[in-house]
């Protein structure tokens, strides 16, 4: 298996957003309609109260060559939470999944605390008209923080295999200062729940189902799940939890990891490997990865430097002859 | 209408001595019987830090079986730490409600972290102790009631009880947050959930008490009680905001069910108000109704939520 890459193919500085949104194409995901595919994406607003960034779910419809772009939302997709509430500071990301004639989306809640920067849990929202408007189940999520995951429920990824839901998602094993002049860090693993309806979920509670490559400080990220052939294979992204966000090779790569039953996985982060190159725009960072089918073809969409501030790419996924 | 007699203050946590962890406060009282001695689990507080802000810890005092005035003991810490950087517990374990099963008592807690938009956020944990409950260990870093769709935020005030067989959980949900005066409120209602084991539980998803002073009326404290072929809740609700005085403060309300989960509120039974004067005058909450040598009793908290301790009341009769 080979990932070829296709070049980036959205840049949000040029294209006016809604919600006042300037920058940051982050963590695209498809919905692949007959004649177009709708990418959903993350970008930031910021907060007149604080100056800090608010995450908006905004998405753009490309034709299927995946190079000419339709158009750019440019109304509101799902507003964010309500005071209190887990996502009143941003959605990032959001994971669409068919489900008869509506559209399922898990969002990624975040919201800000005191002693650590923030928290997060996975809400469901459900589209009644094709993915342009987005509307919450409840106030709450439908997965958060539990006995033996503390913090950090996010990253839903949600697939349906037979009668039941699978998701992947990632839940943090806690808060580090790693440095007496950093604040604190977090690391999180991938985890895996399921259900039979996407509204009440089981989880595995805690059970790390992708290995440690960097050991124990190593956090994973956005698990994305491809059935090809008969195998499933998983892109996810992961890092060192401290010292990530500069060029200095700490930061996000892509790995990969197969699995035959759901359960067991095998990671294999060298087949396939996602290139890096000298002075591109993803020479210092490949990150938050979606994997999808179009048209009998495999695409790996992706974000490259400084986390998708300027927005995001495409590789194909290629199968061994 | 049930009648109280109310016996006055029990325990004033001002004049426990020799705890940086207990300043003032004592609230949230849960019982625990003992051969001789009745165990009453409560929460309090240090002083506020630099910027006023509170943390809270749970203990509890032994009090004489024979003469509930009469105090044996302190615990000399806190049943239960904090919760590390990030947790759901960080600032607070409190209140907490125990059970005994088997060898072993569980404590379910109301763990408090610090938020940005609003002052705090609240999830119920879970600790057992195997020493008769003087220490506990957290069964694990987080949550056993975290949020889902239909309660968002501020799960807390936990009580614990077993019927049947099933494990039973009544606790409180945030509504919303309303914003008073440039600061948030939350507003809560009480819930519950089952469960077979103490684990794993399965939430009802239903208000259990129809509000009755106002829709954001804010309801804590649901101790239920089983009595005479029915269930009894002694509860406490106050207005949503300037509740901090006695107009608006909290007030002990009754309800009663066949079922457990359907309940009809009938405040005018629950037999006890604030008093004339002293300790109780402005406000009485919190409620945690037992059975102790024949008498059914009732400890409760007075001004300011229980700053100054809880009191003790008694039933003339028994509940029906």
């Amino acid at each position: 298996m080979k990932l070829k890459k296709l070049g980036k193919i959205f840049d949000p500085t040029q294209h006016r957003l809604p919600n006042a949104c300037v920058q940051f194409a982050q963590s695209p995901q498809a919905l692949v309609f007959d004649d177009f595919v709708r990418i959903y994406f993350s970008t930031r607003a910021v907060d007149t109260t604080n100056g800090k960034y608010l995450s908006h779910i905004a998405f753009v419809d490309m034709r299927k060559d995946l190079r000419e772009i339709i158009r750019v939302s440019q109304e509101t997709v799902i507003p964010l939470g309500g005071l209190g509430c887990f996502d009143e500071h941003g959605i990032f990301p959001m994971n669409v999944m068919r489900h008869g004639d509506r559209i399922y989306g898990y969002t990624c809640g975040w919201n800000r605390r005191v002693s650590v920067s923030v928290d997060t849990g996975i809400g469901l929202a459900v589209s009644s008209d094709d993915g342009l408007t987005f509307q919450r189940l409840g106030e709450g999520p439908v997965l958060s923080a539990s006995l033996h995951e503390p913090c950090l429920v996010g990253d839903g990824f949600v697939k349906v295999v037979g009668d039941t839901f699978h998701m992947w998602y990632i839940f943090g094993t806690g808060w580090k200062r790693f440095a007496s002049d950093t604040p604190p860090d977090r690391t999180y693993k991938i985890g895996h729940a399921v259900s039979k309806n996407g509204i009440d979920w089981v989880k595995e509670e805690a059970r790390q189902i992708i290995s440690d490559r960097l050991g124990p400080d190593e956090s994973q990220a956005l698990p994305t799940v491809v059935q090809i052939g008969e195998r499933h294979h998983m892109f996810f992204c992961y890092r060192e939890s401290f010292d990530f966000r500069t060029a200095n090779k700490r930061g996000y790569r892509i790995g990969h990891a197969y699995s035959d039953d759901l359960l067991h996985w095998t990671r294999d982060d060298a087949n396939p490997q996602l290139e890096i190159g000298d002075g591109e725009w993803d020479s210092e960072m490949q990150c938050y990865p979606h994997a999808f089918e179009c048209d009998g073809r495999y695409y790996l969409l992706y974000n490259g430097n400084e986390f998708g501030r300027h927005g995001f790419g495409l590789a194909e996924i290629e199968a061994e002859a | 209408m049930f009648t109280w007699k109310k016996k006055g203050k029990v325990f004033t946590p001002q004049a426990v001595e020799g705890r940086s962890w207990l300043k003032e406060f004592a609230q949230a009282p849960a019982t625990l019987v003992f051969d001789d001695f009745v165990r009453v689990y409560f929460s309090c507080r240090p002083p506020a830090d630099a910027n006023g802000q509170y943390v809270s810890y749970s203990a509890y005092v032994d009090l004489d079986r024979q003469d509930l005035f009469k105090v044996l003991r302190v615990s000399d810490n806190p049943i239960l730490g904090l919760g590390g950087l990030g947790e759901f517990d960080e600032f607070g374990t409190y209140p907490v409600s125990v059970i005994r099963t088997g060898n072993e008592v569980r404590a379910y807690y109301a763990g408090w972290t610090r938020c940005e938009s609003v002052p705090f956020n609240v999830a119920i944990g879970c600790a057992v102790s195997r020493d008769d409950g003087k220490t506990f260990t957290k069964l694990g870093t987080g949550p056993v009631i975290g949020y889902s769709p239909d309660e968002p935020f501020v799960l807390s005030g936990p009580k614990i009880r077993r019927f049947n067989d099933t494990w039973y959980l009544w606790y409180i949900a945030g509504r919303k947050w309303k914003v008073a005066d440039g600061r948030a409120e939350p507003v809560y209602k009480i819930r519950m959930a089952t469960s077979s084991d103490g684990i794993h539980w399965n939430k009802l998803n239903k208000d259990l008490i129809e509000s009755r002073i106002e829709e954001d009326e804010a309801q804590a404290s649901p101790d239920v009680f089983h009595a005479n072929g029915k269930y009894h809740m002694f509860f406490c609700y106050r207005y949503s905001s300037n509740y901090r005085g006695k107009a608006n403060g909290y007030r002990i309300g009754y309800a009663s069910s066949s079922n457990l989960t359907d309940w009809v509120r009938d405040d005018a039974k629950a037999g006890i108000d604030v008093s004339e004067q002293g300790w109780d005058a402005e406000m009485i909450s919190y409620p945690h109704v037992f059975e102790l040598d024949g008498k059914t009793r009732l400890f409760y908290l007075g001004d300011q939520v229980g700053r100054h301790g809880f009191g003790l009341a008694e039933l003339d009769g028994t509940l029906a």
